[in-house]
């Protein structure tokens, strides 16, 4: 068979500028958004456990909502609902920071809990019977270890965050896939820099992915259980594959 | 009495338009149920060859995973129903393109549910079904497979849900889903907000449905 399309891959070269611009958009908003779901993520993991049930109840209810959102609904939700009601104009790349970074400190959040739910219950009994108070054993003995179990998990949200990035094209963020719309739009070329610009997100997903496991490996080093049962990255991964957090 | 807020909330036309956007809510629905159907279908055989004895296929299967698991699907989307659809001739309707791309990166994610379901299982299973007689494709059909649906039921659940997250992004190509309903509202009342609430509400109650619906399942297939 005999393909009538003529192939003009001598076009990407030509535009790498751009997409070179777009990626470097793509990475600066993963990164921001990765940097900040971070801190949020934690403060809303900490609401779910704190001792003071509506403040429970409402992180609760900020993972479940925005678990169940996909980020497309909620960016346009954002950019031209809230905007409009509020009268704010966020600017596109805020927004897209604003979206990327509510939506996956609520994945985070629970990353958080499974790994500070992991940590052993002799750990707060030693502190307490040490005479730390309840607050001191928890940020000086709990938050040190759990933090340390749930970096895997957390570099692994990563992945879905530079994925997810590229939604934030459809309002008209100039990121890779922004970079790619408009270059389809007036190359007229859509296989070659979809494809282009497939391939490029694969190997950035390949490199992230690369970064978490080896993180974990060296992490689970110093985490495994060894004879007395599964270790915290063990229970951690168990946590995980009941599916509460997807993987 | 007059708002703190510069914007008047009207509800109307989203209230009169319940119809339509309950149909296309219907519409990612059973977008999400064929591509789920088909992930799992090619998801199996993908995982099938990800633990198979010949090297060639484990890394055609391991390629696979890798590459639909990297691709933004927005990006897949635009990548089949512009690109590879011009260069192979194929005049995908906006609906297909969907499922295609869809039900592609599903598998991926399926394939290794399925292999690690497949993994988990103790291989004195395989080995006892072998050793009573049984074939292969015997052992597989009436001692590997049903316990392994048992395993995978949470994580597919957690597929399920991420593929009508992802038939949301539908409209971008024009499918007139519940998003479309919402933009369509939006550009004639300019009513963002109120449209765009309606589309959250349903996907929230949407995936809060499915959840409560896969941990019944949990709970009827646990081992007494």
């Amino acid at each position: 068979m005999t393909l009538a399309y003529v192939f003009r891959w001598e076009l990407v070269p030509e535009s790498a500028g751009l997409l070179l611009h777009g990626l470097g958009v793509t990475l600066q908003l993963s990164a921001l958004s990765f940097v900040l779901s971070l801190g949020l993520g934690l403060v809303v993991a900490l609401c779910r456990i704190a001792p003071f049930r509506p403040l429970r109840a409402l992180a609760y209810a900020y993972t479940q909502i925005f678990r169940a959102l996909s980020l497309y609904v909620y960016v346009l939700f954002l950019y031209f609902g809230i905007a409009a009601v509020f009268g704010i104009d966020l600017g596109r790349f805020a927004a897209g920071v604003v979206a990327l970074t509510l939506l996956n400190s609520a994945y985070m959040a629970e990353v958080y809990r499974a790994a500070l739910g992991s940590v052993d219950h002799g750990q707060r009994e030693a502190a307490l019977a040490l005479g730390l108070t309840h607050t001191r054993s928890f940020t000086s003995v709990i938050l040190p270890q759990g933090i340390r179990v749930a970096v895997p998990g957390l570099v692994n949200q990563l992945v879905d965050i530079v994925k997810d990035s590229s939604i934030v094209a459809v309002i008209g963020v100039f990121d890779l896939m922004g970079a790619t719309i408009q270059l389809v739009n007036t190359e007229r070329a859509p296989f070659e820099f979809y494809t282009v610009t497939a391939l490029t997100y694969v190997v950035l997903i390949l490199l992230v992915s690369a970064a978490a496991a080896l993180l974990e490996r060296r992490l689970g080093r110093h985490l495994t259980g060894g004879s007395a049962g599964p270790g915290p990255l063990e229970r951690m991964r168990r946590f995980r594959l009941r599916g509460e957090v997807p993987a | 009495m007059t708002s703190l807020l510069a914007y008047d909330f009207v509800w109307g036309p989203v209230l009169d338009r319940w119809d339509l956007f309950l149909l296309g809510a219907w519409l990612d629905v059973w977008v999400t149920a064929i591509s789920f159907l088909l992930a799992c279908a090619i998801g199996i055989g993908v995982a099938l060859l990800r633990i198979s004895g010949a090297r060639v296929l484990r890394g055609f299967a391991f390629g696979y995973v890798q590459f639909l698991r990297g691709v933004p699907l927005l990006v897949f989307l635009y990548w089949v129903y512009f690109g590879i659809a011009l260069v192979i001739g194929i005049n995908f309707s906006p609906i297909q393109a969907g499922i295609v791309a869809l039900t592609l990166t599903g598998s991926a994610y399926t394939a290794e549910i399925f292999r690690g379901g497949l993994q988990a299982l103790d291989a004195g299973q395989a080995e006892a079904s072998r050793s009573l007689g049984l074939g292969r494709i015997d052992t597989y059909r009436h001692v590997l497979l049903p316990q392994m649906f048992r395993i995978v039921v949470p994580p597919l659940g957690n597929t399920l849900i991420g593929l009508l997250k992802g038939a949301t992004l539908l409209s971008i190509i024009a499918v007139h889903d519940m998003v479309q309903v919402a933009n369509d509202l939006n550009i004639n009342f300019f009513t963002p907000f109120e449209a765009f609430t309606a589309v959250a509400l349903i996907l929230i109650v949407l995936v809060a449905a499915l959840s409560a619906g896969l941990s019944f399942l949990e709970r009827v297939l646990r081992l007494p």
